[in-house]
């Protein structure tokens, strides 16, 4: 598989979470990598850097944002960037990512990940934001593919199809997140494998499982509990399609210690044909 | 721009239920939810994620105001303020501002707690730095003070109850009754400690960079003994960083 930036294959990683800092810190545990939640350390100067910098000094990590809001409409946020920025710099992070979202608008964060309205205006918007975050990294950007809960009558296309084409208009690397893809399809009605048909997975340089909440009529991308069996398959068809790539375990609520956890995230070797 | 006008209004029907009547002509039904049910899901995750941020900074403030009352409290302050920053670490900030009596007090310093977490807190000042001082010198020198430290004069024991809290001791909330507590950090661990009016008095001398000798004096009828154990607890806990000589 070609491009992917030049970005290494980090292995079955496991995002950094504070119940877990004391135990990777005191007794350094075998783990590929670490991704970090990018703003959790920025607009501090105390303890939660120096925790990440105690993680960082030993173990590989790639950063993962929630409000760049590359969708938004509000313009780009330079003090933000100049921080994220930055953190890259301290963490020696091997990528920096975030979502194809939006935070707010008017100067307003709602902290979550809105969803975009798929049409070609909005993907105008956000090639051209993508290209001038990059200019300013001075590396690739990946986009990770959100859950969404909604979809606008106003779209002009499926979300795989705005995904890969605003790919290749800000030539920008993308985070394949399989349970996001499991959740909305879930949410909309379509067939989770059209959606991984159509991903340009020379760019993909990472890929998330999570668990996530089936409230019956819809699910929400919770983060919580064990990866259920048809995320874990739908991670391995997506693996084997790009030929390898890095692979992490998010678990945002009611988080177990961490042995659980990482064992939780080291069940994706089952499905990259990687271990019996 | 489309993209503007969809998004204001989205904005403003997650934040402020503006707009409510459109979800149906903007957004599309689901496989088993119409349009509005699958809007509410953004809508009721945005005032749940910001009153579970402020539940987190003050964990005491909702024991004392009870579950209702707090979340009560907390649905007024997301409405009155607005998230503006990339992440949720100041969120909280005005929440005292927002409240009266004990309240206020205790918010006051569970979020004190708050921001030394998020201050740099360097290693104590070395006992070389110390020995450095010639001794004729030691009235005159000034402290530098940690940033990860704040001293806080509430007019409720806000601190006792805190701990009582803490040891699960079911404590009524108290009336009035002038208190003073230092809250810091040392190391990953954040502190608090009770003070008396002339250990207040000092403490806020030395933090404020007072002279040493004219600040040990603010401490006015205790005995020398005190005052000598008390700084050196200071010192050894980490709340001054530098010794700048005269």
């Amino acid at each position: 598989m070609p491009n992917r930036f030049g970005l290494p294959d980090l292995g079955v990683g496991l995002g950094l979470r504070t119940v877990h800092y004391g135990r990777i810190v005191e007794t350094q545990p075998q783990v590929d990598w670490f991704e970090i939640l990018s703003e959790n350390y920025m607009q501090t100067g105390g303890r939660p850097l120096e925790w990440l910098d105690a993680v960082a000094a030993r173990y590989p990590v790639a950063m993962h944002g929630v409000s760049l809001s590359i969708g938004s409409t509000d313009p780009l946020d330079r003090a933000y960037l100049t921080e994220l920025r930055a953190l890259r710099d301290r963490t020696k992070a091997r990528w920096v990512s975030d979502h194809l979202c939006w935070t707010g608008v008017g100067g307003k964060n709602t902290h979550d990940l809105l969803p975009m309205p798929y049409t070609e205006e909005a993907l105008r918007h956000v090639a051209g934001r993508v290209r001038a975050v990059q200019d300013f990294l001075g590396a690739p950007l990946a986009l990770e593919n959100p859950s969404t809960y909604v979809e606008f009558t106003e779209s002009q296309m499926p979300e795989w199809e705005f995904l890969a084409r605003l790919a290749d208009a800000a030539d920008c690397a993308l985070l394949l997140d399989v349970n996001n893809v499991y959740v909305s399809a879930y949410n909309h009605g379509f067939d989770p494998r059209t959606y991984l048909a159509a991903v340009p997975y020379d760019r993909v340089v990472q890929m998330h499982v999570a668990g996530h909440t089936n409230h019956g009529t819809h699910i929400v991308d919770s983060h919580i509990g064990p990866v259920i069996e048809p995320v874990w398959e739908l991670l391995g068809e997506a693996w084997r399609r790009a030929g390898g790539v890095s692979v992490l375990l998010e678990w945002d609520a009611e988080i177990p210690g961490f042995e659980e956890t990482h064992a939780e995230a080291l069940k994706a070797q089952r499905y990259l044909g990687q271990q019996p | 721009m489309k993209l503007d006008e969809t998004q204001q209004w989205f904005a403003g029907a997650v934040m402020r239920d503006a707009g409510l009547d459109e979800v149906d002509r903007r957004l599309t039904r689901g496989p088993k939810l119409d349009a509005r049910g699958r809007f509410d899901v953004y809508r009721s995750g945005y005032v749940a994620r910001l009153v579970e941020c402020l539940a987190d900074d003050y964990p005491i403030l909702k024991h004392a105001l009870g579950d209702d009352a707090f979340e009560d409290v907390c649905r007024r302050y997301v409405e009155r303020f607005p998230s503006e920053a990339p992440n949720l670490n100041a969120y909280g900030r005005r929440m005292a501002e927002t409240l009266d009596g004990f309240a206020s007090d205790l918010a006051r310093l569970e979020w004190a707690i708050v921001e030394v977490v998020h201050e740099p807190a360097p290693p104590p000042v070395t006992t070389e730095a110390l020995a450095a001082v010639p001794p004729e010198a030691w009235g005159d020198v000034r402290l530098t003070a940690s940033k990860a430290v704040r001293l806080l004069s509430f007019d409720h024991p806000v601190n006792d109850y805190f701990q009582a809290v803490r040891d699960e001791k079911q404590p009524a909330v108290p009336g009035p009754a002038p208190s003073s507590t230092v809250v810091y950090r040392s190391g990953r661990t954040v502190w608090r400690l009770g003070l008396t009016p002339a250990m207040e008095r000092v403490l806020a001398a030395l933090l404020a960079g007072e002279p040493l000798e004219q600040a040990l004096d603010r401490a006015g009828d205790a005995p020398p003994e005190h005052v000598t154990a008390w700084f050196r607890e200071w010192m050894a806990s980490g709340l001054f960083v530098g010794v700048t000589p005269p």
